[in-house]
C-alpha cells in the first residue's frame, strides 16, 4: 500500500511539475510573441517588408530561382 | 563505408542504411511502434537497420538528416511575423517542440545514438529529388518534387545527370499544391497528412467532367495557374499559414456547406468536391511536367514528394505529357527522404559513382521459417505447414477462387505506404461484392476505398488501358490505369 501511495505521489508531483512548466513556458512564450514577434512585425509593416509572398498578380510566372547544385561537405554540416 | 539517413520530427519518420552506396536496410518507424505516420526519432528503425547489417554505430561514417532545421524555423518565424497577432495560438503550441526537439537535432542524434561523427543536412526537396533520381534506373532524368512544404519549397523541378542533381526552380510556401489537397481532405472530414489517398479514391465516384462539375469551377477561383504550371493560392480561403486549421469559412461558403463531420454520410456533393480537387491537381501537374520537359529536354522523368503518391494521376503522365519513361520510388513521401539524404551524401557530396538501382520494395524486417514457426507454436496458433511452395500456392489459389480472404505474409516488409504482396490481403478481384466485404468486414473502413488488382506484367494489356511497356513504378502500386471496358463486368 505504501509502495503504491509512493508511486502515485511521485506521479502526481511529476504531473504537477509538468503543469507548472507548461504554464511558465506559455507565459514566457506569450511575452516573446508579444514583444519579439509583435514589435518586429509592426516595424516590418511600417517599412513595407513582406515575410510571405501572398500575392496573386499579373506576373508571367510564379517560379522562383532556386539553383541548388552540389556543395561541399562543410556546407552540409550547417543546419541552414 | 556505411551511411545512415534519418527522417523524423514532421511525419513518417524513417531510417535507411547504405553500405558503399548500396541499400542494406530501410524501414519506417511506424512499423515498429504501430503508430501510423509516427514522427518520433526513429530509434527502432535505426537499431533494426544496424542489426540487420551486423554493424554498430561506431561503423557509421556519416549520418544524414533530411532537411535543414534552421531554414525551416526561419520559415515558421516568417509565418508568425507575417500573421501577427493571428498566429498567437500556434506560436504557443508549436514553439516548445522546436525548442526541445527540432532545433536540437544534432544533440538528439549524438545522444540517442552515442554517435560522434559528422552529421550532414540536406534541403528537404533535395532529399526528395535524390530519393527519386539517385536510385532510379535512369542516368539522366527530369526531376519533379511536390509535397506539402519543406523548408520553403513546396514544388521544385530540375535535372539529374549521373551523380549530380540540379534543382532549378521552386514554388514557395504558403503556396502549395499538397496543402491545397490536404485542405480539401480536411474539408471532407478526413485527417490531414494521412487520408489524402482517401480523397484520391473518392474522386472517381464524383463528376470528373471539368465543364459540368460546378465545384471544379468554384475551386478554380482558389488557385491561379500560369501556363508554365507555376501557381499561387488565394490565401483568403485558407488558414494553414497561421492557424491549426487548414481552411477558413470563406472556403466553406465557396463549396456550399460546412466541413463534413468525420464518419458522417458521404454525399454526391462531397464526391464531386473530391473529383474537383483531383482535377485541379491534374491540371497543375500536367502543366508543370510540360514545362519541366521543355526546360530539361529529357524524356525520362522521376518524381517524389507526397503528391507523387497520387497514383491516379501518375497513370496518366505518359499519355498526357511528352515524357516517355517514368520512375517513382516506393516511398515517395517524407519517409523516403532518409534514402534520399543517404544516397545524396554518398554519390553527390562525396562524389562516388552511382552503383545501385532500387528494384525491390522488400527492404524491411524479414522473418525466417523457423522464427515464424516458433512464434506460432509459442502463441498456440493452429497452422498447416506446406511441404512445397507449389502446394502452398495451389491451396491459396483455391481459397481465393472460393471467395475466401487470405492474409499473405512473406519476404521483407514493404518500404513505403503500399502493401505490395509481402504484408497483403488477397482476395478474388472477379467478385463484385469483394470490395465491400473487405472494406466492411476485414478492414473496417469506408466502403468506397479501392483495392489494387494484381496481374502478371505480360497480361496487363488484356485487362488495363495501360502504357507499354508497363512502367516499373506499377510494381510499387504507384500508377493506376483504367480497366478495359470489356473487362469491367463482374459476376
Amino acid at each position: 500500500m505504501i509502495k503504491s501511495f509512493g508511486y502515485g505521489f511521485k506521479e502526481g508531483i511529476k504531473l504537477f511539475g509538468e503543469c507548472v512548466s507548461t504554464l511558465i513556458n506559455s507565459l514566457l512564450l506569450f511575452f516573446v510573441y508579444l514583444i519579439g514577434v509583435g514589435l518586429t512585425s509592426i516595424c516590418a509593416r511600417i517599412v513595407g517588408k513582406k515575410f510571405l509572398d501572398r500575392e496573386i498578380d499579373e506576373r508571367e510566372s510564379y517560379w522562383n530561382e532556386l539553383d541548388i547544385r552540389r556543395k561541399s561537405v562543410a556546407e552540409h554540416l550547417r543546419q541552414f | 563505408m556505411y551511411i545512415l539517413g534519418i527522417s523524423c520530427f514532421y511525419h513518417d519518420a524513417s531510417a535507411t542504411l547504405l553500405k558503399d552506396g548500396e541499400l542494406v536496410a530501410a524501414a519506417a518507424e511506424e512499423r515498429f511502434t504501430r503508430q501510423k505516420h509516427d514522427t518520433s526519432f526513429p530509434i527502432n528503425a535505426i537499431n533494426w537497420c544496424l542489426e540487420s547489417a551486423g554493424v554498430g554505430i561506431a561503423d557509421i561514417q556519416y549520418v544524414g538528416f533530411y532537411e535543414k532545421p534552421f531554414l525551416k524555423f526561419e520559415r515558421v518565424l516568417s509565418q508568425h511575423l507575417a500573421m501577427f497577432p493571428l498566429s498567437l495560438k500556434t506560436f504557443l503550441s508549436s514553439l516548445p517542440a522546436w525548442l526541445t526537439e527540432k532545433l536540437r537535432v544534432v544533440k538528439i542524434i549524438k545522444k540517442r545514438l552515442k554517435y560522434d561523427g559528422p552529421i550532414l543536412f540536406v534541403e528537404h526537396h533535395l532529399a526528395h529529388a535524390a530519393s527519386a533520381f539517385l536510385v532510379s534506373p535512369f542516368a539522366r532524368a527530369a526531376i519533379v518534387t511536390i509535397d506539402g512544404v519543406g523548408e520553403w519549397s513546396t514544388t521544385t523541378y530540375g535535372l539529374g545527370e549521373d551523380n549530380e542533381i540540379h534543382l532549378m526552380k521552386d514554388i514557395r510556401f504558403p503556396h502549395s499544391l499538397g496543402l491545397l489537397y490536404s485542405t480539401i481532405t480536411a474539408y471532407l472530414g478526413f485527417t490531414v497528412n494521412n487520408s489524402e489517398y482517401k480523397v484520391m479514391g473518392l474522386a472517381p465516384y464524383g463528376n470528373m467532367d471539368r465543364v459540368s462539375n460546378e465545384h471544379y469551377q468554384r475551386l478554380r477561383h482558389v488557385i491561379d495557374i500560369k501556363d508554365d504550371g507555376s501557381y499561387h493560392l488565394d490565401l483568403s480561403y485558407f488558414k494553414y499559414h497561421w492557424a491549426d486549421r487548414m481552411l477558413g469559412n470563406k472556403l466553406c461558403t465557396l463549396l456550399g456547406g460546412p466541413v463534413r463531420a468525420p464518419e458522417s454520410e458521404l454525399t454526391e456533393r462531397h464526391k464531386d468536391i473530391a473529383a474537383a480537387v483531383q482535377l485541379i491537381l491534374e491540371d497543375v501537374l500536367t502543366r508543370i511536367l510540360h514545362h519541366a520537359y521543355k526546360v530539361t529536354q529529357c524524356e525520362r522523368l522521376v518524381m517524389a514528394g507526397g503528391v507523387a503518391l497520387n497514383s491516379v494521376y501518375n497513370g496518366k503522365i505518359l499519355s498526357q505529357t511528352p515524357f516517355k519513361q517514368i520512375w517513382i520510388q516506393p516511398d515517395a513521401g517524407d519517409g523516403g527522404t532518409s534514402l534520399g539524404v543517404a544516397s545524396y551524401i554518398y554519390q553527390t557530396i562525396l562524389g562516388h559513382p552511382r552503383n545501385y538501382t532500387l528494384r525491390s520494395a522488400y527492404l524491411g524486417p524479414r522473418f525466417s521459417r523457423s522464427q515464424i514457426k516458433e512464434y506460432l507454436d509459442r502463441g498456440g496458433i493452429r497452422y498447416t505447414e506446406f511441404a512445397t511452395d507449389a502446394e502452398l500456392i495451389e491451396r491459396t489459389a483455391r481459397l481465393i477462387y472460393d471467395n475466401q480472404v487470405v492474409g499473405w505474409f512473406q519476404d521483407g516488409m514493404e518500404w513505403g505506404p503500399r502493401a505490395l504482396g509481402a504484408r497483403s490481403i488477397l482476395s478474388n478481384a472477379g467478385n463484385k461484392d469483394m470490395q465491400e466485404i473487405l472494406n466492411l468486414k476485414v478492414k473496417h473502413r469506408e466502403r468506397f476505398r479501392p483495392f489494387a488488382p494484381v496481374v502478371c506484367a505480360d497480361d496487363a494489356q488484356i485487362y488495363f488501358e495501360c502504357d507499354q511497356p508497363v512502367p516499373e513504378a506499377t510494381d510499387f502500386m504507384l500508377m493506376v490505369y483504367p480497366i478495359k471496358k470489356e473487362r469491367r463486368k463482374l459476376k
